[in-house]
């Protein structure tokens, strides 16, 4: 038995490793290598050209501006939403509590597109109201700028922060608020002296995994911030790579380098805070029941908020990406608009072949991907839990590890790492890399999947004289549908909408839909790119829908927590 | 099955400190008796257990169960949990969540493969025995805790192993419903002819079930013997200690007569039962509250009187809890609930020299 679990954790780390490490030895090698290929002649030019670019410092200092303020934006308002939702009385909660989070679901380039759909400037529909309202010449407001890629970012990360500060805010031992009370103190004092001091580890972890998230973003600096010509770490890289005649991998690895190193030790970091703030704050197993904090007067304006956060949330994009796919170009919404409009340009994307082909490609990546990445998670969560040795412990640090990676940065290392191999330039470059960048999104549900079950479950089908085999698929199997179907809807998710991996990996004949997507945006060809958005969005609630049912029919689990798949999402 | 137990040791390591969970334990667990392991939280109790079980694999020595050698490290022998045929109720009960009652009693015996109609009737038989019929299609979560416990025990007896183990079965249960389920346990095994190895640290339920008694301490055991043999006249003051209220005095051996040892203490001499001590040694002499019966006033001259004064005095229910000062030494006593002492009296009792019990110090 033990022998057989060692034999396990071994072949685990070395397909993690090889997942992660590779690229990641990939990019070293490359970045201080001669010419094209990864073991060319050991030189620093690479280093020297990407670090005395005179543009760099200016690049370094949008990089930083975007990522602090995009990340403050989203941390502010997860911690706004958190309190709202947990602590007080605001009404309809359940809908809000849904609502923080579901942004998750929208693709990061679709809410980047219909941002730039609404406010840019020469024919952003929010820009064209306020021209005719107002009689203005030129248009207000500009997403093309540092502000608007801020904005945008900050609230692609909100949920992610939502995440980790709801459950601490929700576990909150209410005793040490009520001391706090009885001491004399009024709510906003006991807010800012007790409750917030209290939640710091949760409140730091969610700013800088948020960091993280914006360094790697994608969507974001190439949708908003290159048209505006404002460049960061991620698109020079993508500049570096993609534009130009003189492409330099080296140099593109060796920019990617003090990304990723900061990455690491930002999510090591991130790690470390969140172990702190559960042992902080998780004195939670007694009966409990935080006192509900009575809004009064601020019920009604903070309500109405909370509704028009929702509605830029969700309605918003989806509406303005369905009504620009119907009408011929960008238009002020009016009868004349109306009678417009047409299919014209979903018929366009219908026939359009290289559409057709992202679009096969992106559902078998999702399906096939996210089948063999539950696969993978479901043996290295099963180690990482119920193992337990040393080698175990390495397995999660190795698995931990991609939750680091930009994936432009580690795409340039697949990159080097395929293209000595004959699946260079097919759909299989695209699905390696998918899994071992996406890896701790099926690993992560699974795990406390695994937690759930305790070992006495399994030691007694032992007991009962089960062979290990029959244990795994009559106790251990059923039990974790619920953590497989939330990883494997993740894991499909992300899969469908991948872009900065993709960007750098896909090739003809291997394209994706938000490679394509992107593809349309440059173009400028809004109406198609709405359509075939549209059908992005379909597909994966399709699959999300699918997996659901399918997880409900494998005999669920009694008294299964249904807000299970949220609270796994990012822990 | 008698089963038996040669030099086995456990090593943990935690934070750079080895732990020894076992300690060169030898055992024989005798065919067909309720075998009791006790001790404190850490003792290495249930490692032994999950080592016969198979759960755990020892680092030395062998376990045999009947004449089939199960552990063996010089012979390189372990066989797996699932071919060792035990039954096993866990501390948590380990009932399946997505199998209903009759699904989770009828497990062991679809592993074996046998007929459909013979796993209903023998489940049906089980459920009957510990007076669940009905329950089957019940969801085995929608139960209460007592009911669990015993789809746990239909569950370890549905295959009539030889040797059934218990992890501390009883921990998850308030207290009445624990004192329930252990005179079940007591009823339903004393039907059976079964070897029942029993894991606790709960003292009364160790007298109240079992044939024999192994304490533990630190990965060793310390003491063997029958519920009344450890109560009345355990060898080792830690024994003593554990298997109920004592106060333990300071003494010092005077002299030793033929059936009698005579002992002084700071409460007096006082002879006791026969212990092979060498005149003039340290020992502990034990009473036990119960066996202090006091009188109003001093004594009057007798064998063991002793004469002290009620420091406090506490009503629990069905008695008072009096500590009696006794020169230096502080007694507890236990004094029925109808007394007429107050605080503050001066008392006097006597105890018998067999309840006078000496330990090694």
């Amino acid at each position: 038995m033990m022998k057989k679990r060692s034999r396990l954790t071994f072949t685990l780390i070395i397909i993690v490793g090889f997942l992660t490490v590779c690229p990641v030895i990939m990019l070293v090698f490359g970045s201080f290598s001669k010419g094209l290929s990864v073991f060319g002649t050991f030189t620093l030019e690479k280093y020297i050209a990407a670090y005395t670019d005179p543009e760099f410092a200016e690049i370094i200092i949008n990089t930083v501006v975007f990522v602090v303020g995009a990340s403050t934006v989203a941390t502010g308002l997860a911690l706004f939403l958190a309190y709202l939702n947990n602590r007080t009385d605001i009404p309809f909660k359940f809908i809000f509590k849904i609502i923080s989070i579901t942004p998750m679901m929208i693709p990061h380039i679709l809410f980047s597109v219909s941002w730039v759909l609404l406010l840019n400037p020469s024919n952003g529909l929010i820009n064209l109201v306020l021209k005719q309202v107002f009689a203005l010449e030129n248009s207000p407001l500009n997403i093309y700028s540092l502000w608007g890629m801020i904005l945008v970012e900050g609230l692609l990360d909100m949920p992610i922060a939502y995440l980790i500060i709801a459950p601490a805010m929700a576990s909150f031992d209410v005793a040490l608020e009520e001391s706090s009370r009885v001491c004399g103190a009024g709510t906003s004092r006991t807010l800012a002296r007790i409750t917030l001091p209290v939640l710091r580890p949760a409140i730091l972890a969610a700013f800088i995994l948020c960091i993280v998230r914006c360094m790697a973003s994608f969507a974001v600096p190439s949708v908003i911030g290159m048209p505006g010509r404002i460049y960061v770490l991620a698109t020079h890289i993508y500049q570096t790579i993609s534009i130009g005649f003189a492409v330099d991998y080296g140099k593109a690895a060796a920019i990617g380098m003090s990304v990723l190193v900061t990455s690491i030790i930002l999510i090591f970091l991130y790690r470390y805070l969140t172990s702190e703030s559960e042992k902080y704050v998780t004195i939670s197993s007694r009966g409990y029941r935080p006192t509900v904090i009575e809004l009064k007067k601020a019920k009604i304006p903070l309500f109405f908020i909370l509704g028009l956060l929702s509605f830029i949330f969700i309605v918003l994009p989806v509406l303005v990406l369905f009504y620009i796919s119907l009408v011929p170009y960008s238009m002020v919404p009016s009868a004349r608009a109306f009678s417009m409009m047409s299919w014209r340009h979903w018929i366009a994307v219908l026939k359009d072949p290289i559409s057709l082909l992202s679009l096969k490609n992106s559902l078998f990546l999702g399906v096939f991907g996210a089948t063999l990445g539950v696969i993978l998670s479901i043996f290295v969560a099963y180690t990482i839990v119920k193992v337990r040795t040393k080698a175990s412990g390495i397995l999660e640090s190795l698995s931990f590890l991609s939750f680091s990676f930009p994936g432009i940065v580690i795409g340039v290392g697949f990159m080097w790492f395929f293209v000595r191999t004959p699946i260079y330039a097919t759909i299989w470059a695209l699905l390696i890399g998918y899994i071992a960048t996406y890896l701790p999104y099926g690993i992560r549900p699974l795990t406390s999947a695994f937690v759930q079950i305790h070992s006495h479950l399994e030691e007694s089908s032992m007991v009962c004289g089960a062979r290990p085999f029959t244990t795994m698929r009559r106790i251990v199997i059923p039990l974790l549908v619920p953590g497989i179907v939330s990883g494997w809807i993740l894991m499909a998710t992300m899969f469908v909408r991948e872009l900065s991996l993709s960007v750098v990996l896909s090739r003809p004949g291997t394209e994706v839909l938000a490679v394509q997507i992107l593809r349309f945006a440059g173009d400028g060809l809004w109406g198609r790119l709405s359509a075939l958005g549209i059908i992005m969005i379909f597909i994966s609630t399709v699959l999300v829908v699918l997996a659901t049912l399918i997880g409900a029919k494998l005999k669920p689990v009694e008294g299964e927590d249904k807000g299970a798949l949220v609270q796994n999402l990012v822990g | 099955m008698k089963i038996q137990i040669k030099g086995v040791s456990k090593h943990y390591y935690s934070e750079g400190k080895t732990i020894k969970a076992l300690d060169e334990v030898d055992l024989t667990i005798p065919a067909n008796q309720i075998f009791t392991l006790l001790g404190p939280s850490g003792c290495g109790k249930t490692t032994l257990l999950r080592c016969i079980v198979g759960l755990e694999a020892p680092d030395a020595g062998e376990i045999s169960i009947g004449d089939e050698v199960v552990w063996s490290s010089k012979k390189g022998i372990f066989v797996p949990t699932e071919k060792r045929g035990l039954g096993m109720v866990f501390q948590t009960y380990a009932i399946w969540p997505h199998m209903n009652v009759y699904d989770n009693v009828a497990y062991p015996l679809q592993t074996q493969k046998l007929p459909k109609e013979e796993i209903r009737r023998k489940v049906e038989k089980t459920l009957r025995f510990v007076q669940l019929e009905g329950f089957e299609r019940r969801p085995a979560t929608k139960i209460s805790g007592g009911q669990q416990q015993r789809v746990a025990l239909a569950r370890a007896l549905v295959a009539e192993p030889k040797v059934i183990l218990f992890d501390e079965p009883l921990s998850n249960l308030d207290a009445k419903l624990r004192e329930e389920t252990r005179k079940e346990i007591r009823t339903f095994l004393s039907e059976l002819k079964i070897t029942a190895v029993y894991v606790t640290h709960d003292r009364i339920e160790a007298l109240a079930l079992s044939d024999i008694i192994a304490v533990m301490r630190s990965g060793q055991i310390i003491e063997i013997g029958s519920p009344k043999k450890i109560y009345f006249d355990a060898d080792h003051r830690f024994v003593a200690d554990f298997i109920g209220r004592a106060n333990l005095i300071k003494a010092v051996v005077k002299s030793q007569q033929d059936d009698k040892t005579i002992i002084d203490s700071e409460i007096g001499t006082l002879t006791c039962q026969k212990r092979e001590f060498p005149v003039g040694s340290e020992v502990t002499l034990c009473i036990r509250p119960e066996f202090i019966n006091l009188k109003k006033g001093e004594g009057v001259d007798g064998q063991n009187i002793v004469n002290g004064r009620i420091e406090t005095l506490v009503f629990i229910g069905d008695a008072y809890e009096g500590e009696i000062r006794v020169r230096n030494e502080h007694l507890m006593a236990r004094i029925e609930p109808e007394t007429s002492l107050n605080e503050g009296d001066t008392v006097s009792f006597s105890v018998s020299p067999d309840h006078c019990l000496l330990v090694s110090v």
